[in-house]
């Protein structure tokens, strides 16, 4: 049976009882909205219109309902918010659920009790007074068989009753649900892969569809919002397969396309100009940009004369409290699935408010919100409003465009860069102490520059004007909860400066930062103690049972001044208390649970690193519908707000957010997270209130105060990072400035590299070119390749020699045939085409003779009698015996024969002139095959053969003179491949624990060596092609490249082992600063040693040659483009972090690196310069 | 596009896709599993991980082509409501989730560890899901369930 879709579906069902209210406005007697169910086969349904958000609300509703009907908990399903079914009880925010809207629940389920115990007595003919119920089971006073279950008592009536705001509540010491624990009914869904979240629907005729969004990324006012489109290039996805629709309306691009990593790709691609976007204010300086913008002063309390008790105070303590911009960070990206029909649109969304959204599409698509269906599904927790209803207007127009169903599923950078952010805060407080140390004058001001973040599809298109809105909701706990003599509080209320919305704890938690930052310094002026202090002026006596309590608990030690926990060595210990009531709604609010924090730390005066030892929270929170769950809830809390509070703040550049991952914004993990102890006051007899968010409140107060109690230094700007801390150690002369880490950069050395500098030799190489008779003869053409000329054993072997040559590796484009050329060649001097290796005989080298093809491996002359350029390595190739050429000879032509054009070579004179090459020759090129050394063993010549023959290896890896030929007399000290640089391999080499014989082969063989790190850039295709070779060939190859290498010694391996582990060590601290951050948050999951195993290689850095080189470069352009194609399948791969980390964050990053991976090696100069360089360079990463 | 035989939960699945496509995308669109979920696309989150011949594997950014051939588990082929694996029982029982999107990389990363070592210590376990992420601060229940799953499968 599918389960009824509408209100009128349920309603049209008989054999049941049905509590409703009528709808606001209604104009039948069928407008209504459906509260509670009760079925003729017992099973009760609830109806919620709000949705739970991973809080667990759903569980905690059935409890209600359960309770109220007396009937078992799992019989009741709860169903929340959606736009058909539930009744519209506003968004899902504030933690109002059970506070608010689990009332009317309550009361319907209590009217259907009522009236089903009604029809009991009649029927029993006993008074209701008399009866009982157990499960829904109604019995009278002597339990005898005419017991009567809510089936037997609705029959096949089909009952509907309106909500008795009179129906009798049971009294809570009747209580048998509420109040217990009950399990989690969502859970085995999503333990073992049920379909419960947005992201898990699935459609018939679905297609994919992604996004492009403007480079103005998270701002949403402003003229150029909407109007900042040049254009788009379709052309520049032309290519790609699965493309069914480019949707452009305004600023809003999207792609829909048959599959999703299609429309991905796409998305990528796609070319698209935008005007410049004019400068964000600085939000590096939060507390001016918030001074600036404009904003209108809305006072909120005014007790006694604020000014003139100020202008008197003995002790005046104005103070300013700064709250950095925070994400939401949903762990999942936002996803719809919508599907456009003519005159109807159904929405399968994660939204929070699905009433709301309705109203948005409608404007968004001129539609009435009658002819707009939105399923609510569960998306993944979102503490506040994330992109949920955006990607709901993304996928709608997609939709209309294609006329088909269509998921949008927003990237990771997408939804951080676009989710509206909890916004940044200014608290400032000018007040003062009368001589007696009291509290005298409390004049608190707040700027909270926020709005609703209108749907972004609307803004983007033009439907609605991106005019600055504010939303006031920036007074929640600004009236702080103490009765100080004169107190005013002021919030300026303002319009965004980027797109922000409420975040858990809205402005409630910066405001009570500095609240209860503010009292605490006021104490240590007072010389009293920090909770003795505030006893003074609190009131509320539930406030001050649960401040006791926490004294208790923790054995709070009365002091008054810092540092009475001392510490040892560079440790000081430190505990702080705050306290405070999250006031919630519009002003002047409902307060929601009290909360109270100690926080106990321990700080590291050198690094500046904070670490929780433990956090005590207490709570009183009324009645605990689910005790487990808000425990469950309190616990998420503190764990979040810690992450919020220590580490977290959202970056920007000159036009947008720039945090767009994790490793930039990281949040805690799991080694971090302290030992949480909860304290719930047992308050069962009073109402329940929303726990969803007090217990963050109090947490920004209690860890700045702890630090406080610890350093004696007081910290006003959030996040707490070991930067910050330490700064304000130092300032406050605690610790001193630490010793310079590394070596200051050195003088740019000049570029080299292969080709590079070629021009300087040219107008030499014309006059030598003149002299060495460039002209040679055409060989004859052969009538075409025949088949029947060699052996299948000669033809595979030819197979492996080809490989071993890397022939396919230059002579196979992106994306094009094996062999069959056209892959471009860049040179300094223009682009080279590699030509066609096929047997084709227009094409390809299918007229070739044997003659012909040796000619061209040991002299470089194809077989028209022209020379060819060098960037084809014949002066490697043409030591390469006749028996081997012939076997290769024998491979090429045995393929397929591909009809493949080469584009013409881009060159610039005179490097267009072929013949020149005939005078390179005369100087560099020494043609015949490899004759032995007989003073060597048969495994060093077999070796020398083939790394100096078809292997070319020195082709890259030594560095080549001014017409670029390698220099003989600086073989293997390292050169450059195709704008990466191939690390020596002589004595030069750079790498931390020198090479080895074994090492070599082990390279070699897997792609991999763990003392140096995996084969990448244009090594990856070179590894894979050695695939083909017997261990017996790499050995010898090994061999050879080891016998010109110092010796190993096992001892001088083990110190840079330790060496090296250190390193890992530090790289994880908390104080390796901004790039250390994005190290452990990106690179760590797979480069830390101590990470667990995951499918691939742990490459170990501090064994990386890269990081210990003169350049960055190969280390920016790995990070920038990653390892798409490992050498080797299960080295796996490394994904780019170009799209995702910006030039800044790669060079802290980077910077990061060296300092700690070589901390010998000078700091790289103009990493800016290399990154922005390398980034606009397109280069070529493997086949 | 090229044709991939998956080996997937027991089953093989022959497929006609470009060889670079996230392992997850398939996974998901083409098999219709809902375990693996998309988080970052970087490998930072964990949200989609999978295993592959036992080992832990961040899918959003592993190329199909790569596990050709090899075994591939997801969250549905531990277990099922009515039987699940001892680490998703766990994971139920103490209640190792809030919103649950991140549960998937959990339970895997979990499974993976005790996989390969049946009695870590508490260190150990929080150093296995230290690239892990989950925002809604389940971590004191998820570690609580990894040492339940451990108990459970204790030999």
């Amino acid at each position: 049976m599918t389960e009824p879709r509408t209100t009128a579906d349920y309603l049209a069902t008989g054999s049941q009882l049905a509590v409703v209210r009528d709808k606001l406005g209604a104009t039948s007697p069928d407008d209504v909205e459906i509260f509670v169910i009760v079925s003729g086969d017992g099973r009760v349904t609830a109806f919620n219109g709000h949705v739970d958000l991973g809080t667990g609300i759903g569980t905690a509703l059935g409890q209600i309902v359960a309770e109220e009907l007396d009937v078992a908990f799992p019989r009741v399903t709860v169903v929340l918010g959606d736009t058909e079914r539930t009744p519209n009880q506003g968004p899902t925010i504030a933690s109002e659920t059970i506070q608010i809207s689990a009332k009317p629940l309550a009361r319907a389920a209590a009217t259907a009790r009522a009236a089903l115990l009604a029809r009991a007595a009649e029927r029993l003919a006993v008074p209701v007074s008399d009866l009982s119920i157990t499960d829904g089971v109604v019995t009278p006073p002597v339990p005898d068989n005419r017991a009567l279950s809510y089936g037997d008592l609705i029959g096949d009536d089909r009952i509907i009753l309106r909500i008795d705001p009179e129906a009798p509540l049971k009294p809570v010491a009747d209580y048998r649900v509420v109040g217990q624990k009950a399990a989690r009914v969502d859970l085995p869904a999503k333990a073992t892969g049920g379909l419960v979240y947005v992201h898990d629907v699935r459609v018939p005729d679905m297609l994919h569809g992604h996004v492009v969004r403007p480079p103005y990324a998270g701002v949403d006012v402003g003229d150029f919002v909407g109007t900042s489109l040049i254009g788009v290039d379709q052309s520049s996805i032309a290519d790609l397969p699965g493309i069914l629709a480019v949707v452009v309306i305004g600023d809003f691009i999207g792609i829909v396309a048959e599959r999703e990593e299609q429309a991905a790709r796409a998305a990528e691609r796609l070319r698209v100009t935008w005007k410049p976007i004019p400068h964000l204010r600085d939000l590096t300086d939060i507390p001016t940009a918030l001074r600036e913008n404009p904003s209108t002063p809305r006072e909120l309390s005014h007790r006694g004369d604020v000014e003139a008790v100020r202008a008197a105070v003995a002790q005046p303590m104005d103070r300013t409290y700064v709250w950095p911009y925070h994400l939401h960070g949903s762990i999942g990206p936002s996803c719809t699935v919508a599907d456009f029909r003519a005159d109807k649109l159904t929405l399968w969304s994660g939204t929070q408010n699905p009433h709301m959204l309705r109203a948005d599409l409608a404007k968004l698509m001129g539609m009435d919100e009658g002819q707009i269906d939105i399923i609510r599904l569960q998306a993944a927790g979102c503490y506040g409003r994330n992109c949920a209803d955006d990607v709901g207007g993304d996928a709608a127009l997609l939709s209309r465009a294609v006329g088909r169903p269509v998921r949008v599923q927003l990237t990771r950078e997408q939804e951080t860069a676009w989710e509206p952010k909890g916004t940044a805060q200014l608290m400032e407080v000018r007040g003062g102490l009368d001589a007696a140390g009291d509290v005298a004058s409390y004049d608190f001001s707040v700027r909270y520059p926020s709005n609703g973040a209108p749907l972004l599809a609307s803004l983007l298109t033009g439907v609605i004007p991106p005019v600055p809105m504010v939303f006031t909701m920036g007074d929640r706990t600004a009236i702080p909860p103490y009765s100080y003599g004169a107190l005013r509080a002021t919030a300026h209320d303002m319009a965004p400066i980027v797109r922000a919305s409420w975040l858990r704890g809205v402005s409630s938690m910066p405001n009570s930062f500095a609240h209860e930052s503010w009292i605490d310094e006021a104490a240590s002026v007072a010389k009293v103690d920090p909770i003795a202090y505030r006893l003074r002026y609190l009131h509320d006596p539930r406030a001050v049972d649960l401040v006791k309590a926490m004294a208790d608990r923790v054995d709070w030690v009365p002091h008054t001044e810092p540092g009475t926990l001392g510490g040892e060595g560079d440790i000081l210990r430190g505990r702080g208390f705050a306290y405070a009531v999250y006031v919630h709604g519009q002003f002047p609010g409902v307060p929601a649970a009290w909360s109270a924090w100690v926080a106990d730390v321990e700080v590291n005066k050198t690094t500046g690193d904070v670490a929780l030892t433990k956090i005590t929270v207490g709570q009183d929170s009324g009645l605990m519908i689910n005790p487990a769950g808000v425990q469950h809830q309190i616990h998420g809390n503190v764990i979040q707000s810690i992450s919020r509070v220590l580490k977290e703040e959202v970056t920007f550049n000159q036009i947008a957010v720039e945090t767009k991952e994790w490793g930039g914004y990281p949040m805690i993990t799991f080694p971090e997270i302290p030992p949480i102890d909860v304290l719930m006051m047992d308050r069962q007899q009073e109402p329940p209130l929303g726990v969803g968010e007090s217990a963050s409140v109090p947490s920004a107060a209690a860890i700045a105060n702890a630090i406080y109690d610890a350093t004696g230094v007081r910290f006003r700007e959030l996040p707490f990072t070991p930067e910050r801390v330490r700064a304000g150690l130092e300032a406050a002369g605690i610790t001193s400035p630490p010793a310079p880490m590394a070596l200051p950069a050195p003088p740019p050395a000049k570029k080299r590299g292969l080709w590079a500098g070629l021009g300087l030799g040219l107008a030499g190489l014309v006059g030598i070119g003149t002299l060495a008779l460039p002209i040679r003869s055409a060989m004859a053409p052969i009538a075409g390749p025949d088949p029947t000329l060699y052996s299948a054993s000669t033809i595979a072997r030819g197979k492996m020699l080809a490989a071993l040559g890397d022939c396919a590796v230059c002579h196979t484009a992106e994306g094009g045939q094996p062999m069959a050329g056209g892959l471009p060649l860049e040179t300094p001097f223009g682009t080279i085409f590699s030509t066609n290796l096929t047997p084709d005989v227009q094409t390809g080298i299918g007229t070739w003779s044997f003659d012909a093809f040796k000619r061209a491996m040991r002299q470089g002359i194809g077989q028209d009698g022209q020379h060819l350029y060098p960037v084809f390595p014949y002066d490697h190739f043409t030591k390469t015996t006749d028996e081997d050429l012939e076997a290769i000879y024998a491979y090429l032509m045995a393929q397929t024969p591909v009809v493949a054009t080469i584009p013409a070579n881009k060159l610039a004179f005179p490097m267009n002139i072929r013949p020149l090459m005939a005078g390179w020759n005369a100087l560099y090129l020494k043609t015949g095959a490899y004759q032995p050394d007989p003073a060597r063993s048969a495994d060093w010549n077999r070796g020398a053969y083939l790394v100096e023959g078809l292997g070319h290896c020195s082709s890259c890896h030594t560095p080549r003179n001014a017409l670029g030929a390698e220099i003989a007399s600086q073989r293997y000290a390292g050169g450059v491949a195709e704008g990466w640089e191939a690390p020596a391999l002589s004595s030069l080499s750079r790498a931390p624990i020198p090479w080895s014989e074994g090492e070599l082969f082990t390279y070699l063989r897997t792609g991999f060596s763990p003392l140096h790190g995996p084969a990448a850039g244009p090594m990856a295709p070179v590894i894979h092609e050695l695939q083909a070779l017997p261990d017996s060939d790499l050995r010898a190859m090994a061999h050879y490249l080891a016998s010109d290498l110092p010796p190993v010694s096992v001892e001088a391996e083990k110190v840079a082992i330790d060496t090296a582990d250190a390193r890992n060590a530090g790289a994880m601290l908390p104080s390796a600063g901004p790039g250390g951050r994005i190290f452990q948050g990106a690179c760590a999951v797979c480069h830390a040693p101590t990470a667990p195993p995951l499918f691939g290689v742990k490459p170990n850095l501090a064994f990386n040659s890269n990081l210990q080189s003169a350049s960055p470069d190969n280390l920016i352009r790995t990070i920038l483009g990653g390892v798409p194609k490992p050498a080797v399948a299960n080295l796996g791969p490394m994904p780019g972090f170009g799209p995702v980390l910006s030039d800044s964050q790669i060079a802290d990053l980077v910077r990061f690196l060296r300092r700690q991976y070589a901390p010998g090696q000078p700091e790289w100069a103009d990493l800016d310069k290399t990154i922005s360089r390398l980034r606009a360079t397109a280069f070529h990463a493997g086949p | 596009m090229r044709s991939v035989t998956l080996r997937v939960n027991g089953g093989q699945h022959a497929l006609t896709l470009a060889e670079d496509t996230p392992l997850l995308f398939i996974l998901r669109n083409d098999l219709g599993l809902n375990g693996p979920k998309y988080g970052c696309g970087l490998g930072e989150c964990g949200a989609c991980t999978v295993l592959v011949d036992d080992v832990a594997a961040r899918a959003c950014c592993l190329p199909v082509g790569l596990v050709e051939g090899r075994e591939i588990t997801t969250l549905e082929g531990l277990g099922t409501p009515e039987k699940p694996h001892p680490v998703q029982a766990a994971f139920i029982a103490e209640e190792g989730a809030q919103c649950g999107y991140c549960l998937n990389g959990m339970i895997m990363t979990v499974a993976a560890l005790l996989a390969r070592e049946t009695q870590p210590s508490d260190a150990t376990i929080t150093e296995a899901l230290r690239y892990n992420l989950c925002r809604c601060g389940a971590h004191v229940e998820i570690l609580r369930a990894a040492k339940r799953a451990m108990q459970m499968m204790a030999p």
